[in-house]
């Protein structure tokens, strides 16, 4: 009985190191090739480890090669520009669709819920030329108006917003509260949590989105770091190396967020479903 | 403050759940609102707050129209059910947020929220947060925080259901004492009828939209105008007997299986009743003269309960417990004036 | 008494809210749909109808079939037809399969679990284009780790990029990879929430653990991996930005796997045949449309529990 307890543990941890070991070895494989030198690059079978684990010199050529310093601050300030405005409209538009009465609102919401379901691919096109008609090509404002609402985080917070009782708005409705000081001081507040969950989901499709930015950007200086990073790598020719560095600069601030944050992030898609 | 309410109805979609309510609530007392659950009184309460627009009547604070004014000018303190206390903050930020509101300054609306805690005994636990109180500490910080911008009326509703038996009596008692300190005219909703018996100045009992009667509990009990009203109050319930009058103004069972004399000869001859007996308003002694078989004895502590047979209708009384019977003896009885009612039988009007 | 009658009525609506309130709320919110999700939803729709239709200046022939009877000719759409159903019949019974395997082995109560959680879970936040980068230093016939690890086992070197019969099949590995963790957390979370007591009961009875998984596990957890496949249909039928690292930005080798969205992409960014880009939106959305509506069918069938 203990024996057979014994194997089956065993089992359950052989898989789960080797699943475990194919789903970061991407990561790893990056990080090491980041750190190798040109010689070690051309062994073959490929070596497991770089030569000198603190060989930044990739990195620095990277920087040298093209400005990944600004397509960072590019990425950091279109990611949270995005957050300010999306995380606002979803809680008003929430709101609204929660707790305020009037004609039509569930029709309305009927209908958000039907467009939920239109992939993104479909509307760039027209999009395209709206911005274009905007003058907002090539510029950090188009990566972030196109997506200053989002049906998918409002439903979520919607959904939450129901769940807090009726009793505590009438509550404060009788206490003199006007409805925006009931949203701002008791709702949003109360929804910290799902806020919180909201905001990264919402932060990491930002940060990694590519297709639009593909399309409305040109400029050097207005990439973010992952169509900086494809650039580099169709105009900075094949230097893995160099492109193992750049990856992991766009990486890892979501490894760090990942890590800091799993439980929110996580609970999140398990909630709420769709990734991007 | 005195209430008063005319005409009041509210319709929804398909119901009407007040229907033409009439009636002065007294200024500076503790007035229950009775009735079982679905008979109106919480759409009654919520109009009295504002929450729910009226549809027809008119609401009357004092001698002002309050019908179609918004529930923050009202100046009304109301408690929820499940308390609505602001989960992310503390006891007294909780208290303090009517005052916030209204923009009085931060000292003094801190001495004022601590002089209420004080009030309801709820001081030592100022910085927690509601979910580490009890069920009734919690009821007690939704007290200060409806009392603490003065209301000139207090609405509490169903404010004991969320408790376990032994908070129950307490908070009933607490409930009381807020009240007669404050002086602050309450009216709190119920369906449990010993609730509203034990600590209410006066009872509103209400059916189906429609009020019954009102009186102080007292009156209520000894003096139901509805059969409805003799039903609902009292524990162990009324005994009901379905019946009519005979030649000689007693009570006949409708299968004729017994005779019940009356003291009062209140019916007409051949009429449909409902004979009405409070469990307490039989006396046993031998020359008495309804027969009835003893079907089961229960001790109650101090009293004793007994199922008993007359005819073949059955009823629930109190015997003495020095009365010397036993399951399948037969008794003679004969009914007290107190506590014995007789009802139409269609219109269930007192006769 | 009229006039008092009709001002009640006004204030029984609004007692919280006057009428124009809730759309303040709503206005910022609204603004950005409707400008960037409505109208192009319907305006895209519009223009896969127009022939000869001109970007800037939004001049057109006339209204037509053109642009559909162009495209579901265009060899190169048909293929990439082809190729999306491939890969979507590839990922998702597969990703699946292993996502619920190692999803049981994630719910089980042992020491470190939380960083086997970790790990699995990671490839859900970083970018495919970036990532994608590392598959493609991975998928290299030279000195890619997939070949020399293949290599222990005898296997010649395979030109999983160079190859235009094998390109499908990398992009096929990396979008398993790609689809686990998602998939995983879902199931994770469809096991958790199955009540522990049928557990203890099948124990009681003397099931073992195998007999538990198929008797219990698979038929509680069906409606959960039922939905999971139908997102992940959805998701994998929008393959794109995969295909930007591991090809360099063409759509394979030697342009043999065109995918939808690549298709999309192609005919509106490189070949600037806006009409037939919005036809294949057009078609997209039908696929993608039709497969919600089975999402909403189960998830309506499943609702008992």
């Amino acid at each position: 009985m203990k024996l057979h307890f014994d194997i089956k543990k065993f089992f359950v941890y052989f898989f789960l190191v080797i699943g475990a070991l194919i789903m970061i070895f991407p990561f790893y494989w990056m990080i090491v090739n980041s750190l190798k030198t040109g010689q070690d690059m051309t062994a073959y079978p490929p070596t497991w480890f770089p030569s000198n684990w603190f060989n930044f010199d990739n990195y620095v050529v990277a920087f040298e090669k093209a400005p990944f310093q600004i397509y960072f601050m590019n990425s950091v300030i279109v990611t949270i520009s995005c957050l300010l405005i999306t995380t606002f409209t979803t809680i008003v538009g929430a709101f609204a669709f929660s707790r305020l009465k009037f004609k039509g609102r569930d029709l309305l919401f009927s209908l958000m819920l039907g467009l939920m379901m239109v992939p993104f691919e479909m509307l760039v096109i027209t999009n395209y030329t709206t911005v274009a008609k905007l003058g907002l090509i090539d510029t950090l404002a188009c990566l972030v108006v196109p997506f200053t609402s989002s049906i998918f985080y409002t439903y979520i917070l919607r959904n939450f917003f129901l769940s807090i009782p009726d009793s505590l708005y009438y509550s404060a409705r009788i206490d003199g509260a006007s409805n925006w000081k009931y949203l701002w001081r008791i709702m949003v507040p109360i929804a910290k949590p799902s806020l919180v969950t909201i905001t990264l989901l919402n932060a990491i499709t930002c940060w990694n989105s590519f297709y639009w930015t593909l399309l409305v950007i040109n400029s050097d200086t207005n990439r973010t770091l992952p169509y900086g990073l494809y650039a580099f790598m169709t105009e900075g020719g094949s230097d893995t190396k160099l492109m193992m560095a750049a990856a992991s600069i766009t990486v890892v601030p979501m490894i760090i967020l990942f890590l800091f944050a799993r439980k929110y992030i996580v609970n999140g898609v398990a909630r709420g479903g769709l990734k991007g | 403050m005195r209430i008063k309410v005319e005409h009041l109805t509210k319709r929804f979609t398909d119901t009407v759940a007040v229907d033409d309510f009439s009636m002065d609530f007294e200024s500076g007392k503790l007035i229950a609102l009775l009735g079982p659950s679905g008979c109106g009184k919480s759409t009654m309460l919520n109009m009295l707050a504002g929450i729910l627009p009226v549809s027809d009547g008119h609401i009357y604070f004092d001698d002002d129209d309050v019908t179609d004014m918004p529930p923050q000018k009202r100046g009304v303190g109301l408690v929820f059910q499940n308390y609505a206390l602001y989960p992310h903050m503390t006891v007294l930020e909780n208290i303090c947020f009517p005052l916030e509101i209204q923009k009085v300054n931060k000292n003094e609306r801190i001495a004022k929220a601590k002089e209420m805690a004080r009030l309801v005994h709820i001081d030592e636990y100022l910085d927690r947060k509601p979910k580490e109180l009890s069920g009734g500490q919690q009821q007690r910080v939704a007290i200060a925080r409806a009392l603490i911008k003065n209301p000139r009326l207090l609405l509490l509703d169903e404010p004991l259901s969320n408790l376990d038996a032994r908070l129950r009596l307490e908070m009933r008692e607490e409930i009381r004492r807020i009240q007669q300190e404050t002086k602050v005219t309450t009216i709190f909703v119920t369906h449990d009828q010993e609730e509203a018996m034990s600590i209410s100045d006066s009872i509103v009992l209400m059916r189906s939209g429609v009020l019954m009667q009102e009186d102080i509990p007292q009156v209520l009990y000894d003096d139901p105008n509805h059969v409805f009203v003799a039903s609902f109050l009292g524990n162990p319930p009324i005994n009901n007997l379905d019946g009519y009058i005979n030649d000689d103004g007693d009570f006949v069972l409708d299968d004729q299986s017994a005779v019940i004399r009356l003291n009062e000869k209140k019916g007409t001859k051949g009429e449909k009743v409902i004979l009405g007996i409070r469990p307490e308003a039989i006396t046993i002694g031998p020359d008495y003269n309804t027969k009835a078989e003893i079907l089961e004895r229960y001790t109650m502590g101090k009293e004793e309960l007994a199922n008993i047979k007359i005819g073949t209708a059955e009823l629930r009384v109190y015997i003495s417990r020095d009365q010397d019977c036993r399951k399948g003896d037969v008794i003679d009885l004969v009914l007290r004036d107190k506590g014995v009612f007789l009802f139409d039988k269609t219109t269930g009007k007192r006769l | 008494m009229v006039a008092a009658v009709k001002a009640k009525k006004r204030s029984g609506s609004g007692i919280f809210n006057t009428t124009w309130e809730p759309f303040i709320y709503l206005a910022p919110f609204l603004i950005g749909i409707i400008i960037f999700t409505l109208y192009p939803f319907f305006n895209i729709i519009l223009i896969s109808f127009k022939e000869g239709y001109r970007q800037m200046t939004g001049a057109f022939e006339s209204y037509g079939l053109d642009n559909y009877i162009h495209i579901l000719t265009d060899p190169y759409f048909i293929n990439a037809i082809k190729n999306t159903a491939v890969y979507v019949v590839f990922v998702v019974p597969i990703s699946t399969a292993l996502s619920l395997f190692f999803a049981n082995l994630l719910n089980q109560k042992i020491k470190g679990i939380s960083l086997f959680q970790t790990a699995f879970f990671l490839p859900m936040v970083t970018s495919v284009t970036a990532i994608g980068l590392v598959w493609k230093l991975m998928f290299n016939d030279r000195i890619g780790v997939i070949n020399a690890i293949l290599g222990l086992f005898g296997v010649d070197p395979i030109g999983w990029l160079l190859d235009p019969s094998m390109n499908i099949w990398a992009l096929i590995i990396y979008g398993i990879w790609n689809m686990m963790p998602f998939t995983i957390i879902i199931l994770l979370s469809g096991l958790q929430n199955i009540d522990p007591l049928y557990y203890t009961a099948a124990k009681v009875d003397g099931a073992s653990s195998r007999k538990q998984f198929f008797r219990i596990t698979v038929p509680l957890l069906a409606p959960t991996i039922g939905l999971t496949c139908i997102i992940n249909v959805i998701s994998a039928s929008k393959v794109f930005g995969e295909l930007f690292p591991l090809f360099s930005g063409r759509p394979g080798t030697a342009y043999n796997l065109f995918t939808v969205v690549y298709y999309i992409y192609y005919e509106f960014n490189v070949s600037y045949h806006l009409g037939y880009a919005a036809a294949a939106s057009v078609v997209l959305f039908l696929i993608v449309f039709a497969f919600t509506m089975l999402q909403l069918y189960v998830q309506r069938k499943w609702q008992y529990y």
